[in-house]
């Protein structure tokens, strides 16, 4: 069976500086894997890449079959909104949308929007008494799934979260995590950075990079 | 149920405007300003010229209807020419006064004497100064206005009497009133034109009419040559001076209010331009975030136009109501009487507002640009 991500050789260069170099891996479908490495290490440059907001300087990086070093800017708009689901450290929610029309949002830019749909993606997440507050009213592990609603919204290929409880206490930091284990449990690809090892435990690999290399790949200590 | 998604196009779109409602309201005031002085000047630069030729037409006759040969003994027929000139169906005509010159005498010395319609004259030339009453009858046979050269010369004051002598005839009339024109009138005495038909022994006769023609040049000359074809055999003139004085004042105006509302439009761009730009810094985010979750850059940008283009729509309507209000402010103090609305004005006046919204929109424009992965990075 085809992997669903096949990183060969890939390579990243902000005008002299290098942030990835020769990194190489595959994941299948349904996998976990943790991105690790210390801050500069390239994790966050490589899921860029993979989500389509940045192009490798060489190398290949192919989702679902689509190679997007190869793909236009109209492609990888496109490609965003079909295959990925983004979770940021940030959370990165529209502030003068309620949470409702925030996943909306993402329905509104794949094709056409379902509001029931988005209300019952909320629900899943435990918001049904939250949908119309502005993300300003929630709180942040609240903010945090409003953003896991809205990545799943459009039944993404892969979803890539950049340190999804990096702004979270230990009681929303369990919520969240508790979320991403039932998404892998449905079967989703899940790509996370994370420093921490408690959450790099919980995938299935991790990989570990250091200065812009792929240092190992190692499986989790349970 | 899926929605189509031009209403979640509308909720954004709602959404977009509450949130930004301060940065959009200075936007606003901008466009509304900049397009109620642009509709003040459009309506003022359409109702002036009929505003300025009704102000010209208190100036004097603009149509000499004579007999071709200037200075001849030819004389025209009073009854038949001034019913021909009724008959030509002016509905510009403001007045129209038939003249028949007399060489008199007062005492020894020589006079020109106008034998004219007095209520004509006064209806034509209103602002002569007037030392004593305007004679207003055209039947008044007992009066005669002076001119203040004349007056002097024979040393006449409004009561006084004049006994003026032509050939054979002699008429003694009360001086109504003096009058300063600032031209040749002032050497003149007129009566009414039966004195003056009656002293020269020309019963019916006239040297000339003036003719006061409300209209724009163009109106004016189309009448012109409308009399002239009902008068075939007389000249039927326009009086240069004042048809060119007239167009080129005219046209001073017109370029005046276009170099104005094209200033104006400058300046409400640049006003504009600068709220959109903070609005632009503020919004960079929101953009690279709604990229990143795969919209388009036309989907987005969509969006602001709209944005833009309500601003204009709103801006111009508030402007045009306001723009009514002070063309008929302006009207009222520069012309004395209020300028009408022009309904073409309306639409004119939105389109240049959304002309000026969607440019000012460029730094929203720009955001196009904006690459998400930096954006996102950022934070």
């Amino acid at each position: 069976m085809t992997p669903l991500v096949q990183v060969e050789n890939l390579e990243k260069r902000f005008e002299a500086v290098r942030a990835l170099g020769g990194v190489s891996f595959e994941v299948e479908a349904g996998e976990w894997i943790a991105i690790m490495g210390p801050s500069g290490s390239g994790k966050t440059t490589l899921i860029n890449i993979l989500g389509g907001l940045d192009h490798p300087t060489s190398g290949r990086a192919v989702v679902d079959g689509m190679e997007i070093g190869q793909l236009s800017e109209r492609e990888l708009t496109r490609y965003r909104s079909d295959k990925i689901g983004f979770v940021f450290q940030q959370f990165h929610l529209v502030p003068y949308l309620t949470a409702l029309e925030n996943v909306m949002l993402a329905q509104y830019f794949h094709s056409i929007t379902d509001e029931k749909e988005a209300a019952e993606a909320l629900r899943r997440v435990g918001l049904e008494e939250r949908l119309e507050h502005l993300p300003a009213q929630l709180s942040g592990g609240e903010q945090q799934r409003v953003a896991i609603a809205r990545a799943l919204i459009n039944h993404p290929k892969l979803i890539l979260a950049d340190e999804p409880t990096g702004n979270l206490d230990e009681e929303n930091e369990a919520t969240i995590l508790k979320l991403l284990r039932e998404l892998h449990s449905a079967g989703h690809t899940i790509l996370v950075v994370t420093h921490s090892q408690p959450i790099g435990n919980l995938a299935d690999r991790r990989i570990e990079l250091e200065h812009g290399r792929l240092a190992r790949i190692t499986l989790p200590v349970r | 149920m899926p929605r189509r998604s031009g209403s979640m196009f509308w909720r954004i779109f709602r959404q977009l405007l509450r949130a930004s409602r301060g940065r959009l309201t200075v936007a606003l005031i901008a466009l509304s300003s900049g397009a109620a002085i642009s509709s003040a000047l459009l309506n003022i630069n359409l109702d002036a010229e009929q505003k300025l030729t009704h102000e010209f037409r208190t100036l004097g006759a603009n149509v000499v209807v004579a007999p071709p040969s200037v200075g001849s003994d030819a004389a025209l027929a009073d009854a038949a020419i001034m019913n021909r000139i009724a008959g030509a169906g002016s509905p510009q005509s403001l007045a129209a006064a038939p003249y028949l010159y007399v060489a008199a005498n007062a005492g020894t010395q020589p006079v020109i004497l106008a034998g004219t319609w007095f209520d004509q004259v006064q209806k034509m030339n209103s602002w002569w100064k007037v030392d004593g009453e305007w004679v207003t009858s055209r039947d008044d046979n007992s009066h005669c206005l002076v001119g203040q050269a004349a007056a002097r010369q024979f040393g006449l004051a409004p009561g006084s009497h004049i006994e003026l002598r032509a050939g054979e005839h002699s008429v003694s009339l009360m001086v109504g009133g003096i009058i300063t024109a600032g031209g040749d009138e002032d050497s003149q005495i007129f009566t009414s034109l039966d004195v003056a038909q009656n002293l020269a022994g020309l019963p019916s006769r006239l040297s000339l009419v003036q003719l006061s023609i409300s209209g724009t040049p163009s109106e004016i000359e189309a009448f012109r040559s409308r009399l002239a074809s009902a008068l075939p055999g007389l000249d039927v003139r326009p009086v240069r001076k004042l048809a060119a004085a007239e167009g080129s004042i005219l046209g001073r105006i017109r370029g005046m209010i276009f170099w104005t509302i094209m200033l104006i439009l400058v300046l409400t761009t640049l006003g504009v331009l600068a709220s959109m730009a903070a609005l632009a810094m503020e919004r960079s985010r929101d953009v690279g975030l709604m990229k990143a979750l795969g919209g388009s850059v036309q989907r987005i940008m969509r969006l602001f136009l709209a944005e833009a283009a309500a601003l204009g729509v709103v801006g111009g309507t508030i402007g045009f109501a306001i723009g009514v209000l002070l063309a008929r402010w302006i009207g009222g103090r520069v012309f004395g009487v209020a300028i009408s609305p022009r309904l073409a004005v309306f639409p004119a006046t939105i389109v240049l507002a959304v002309a000026v919204a969607l440019l000012g929109a460029l730094p929203l424009r720009l955001l196009g640009r904006v690459r998400p992965a930096e954006i996102l990075r950022g934070e």
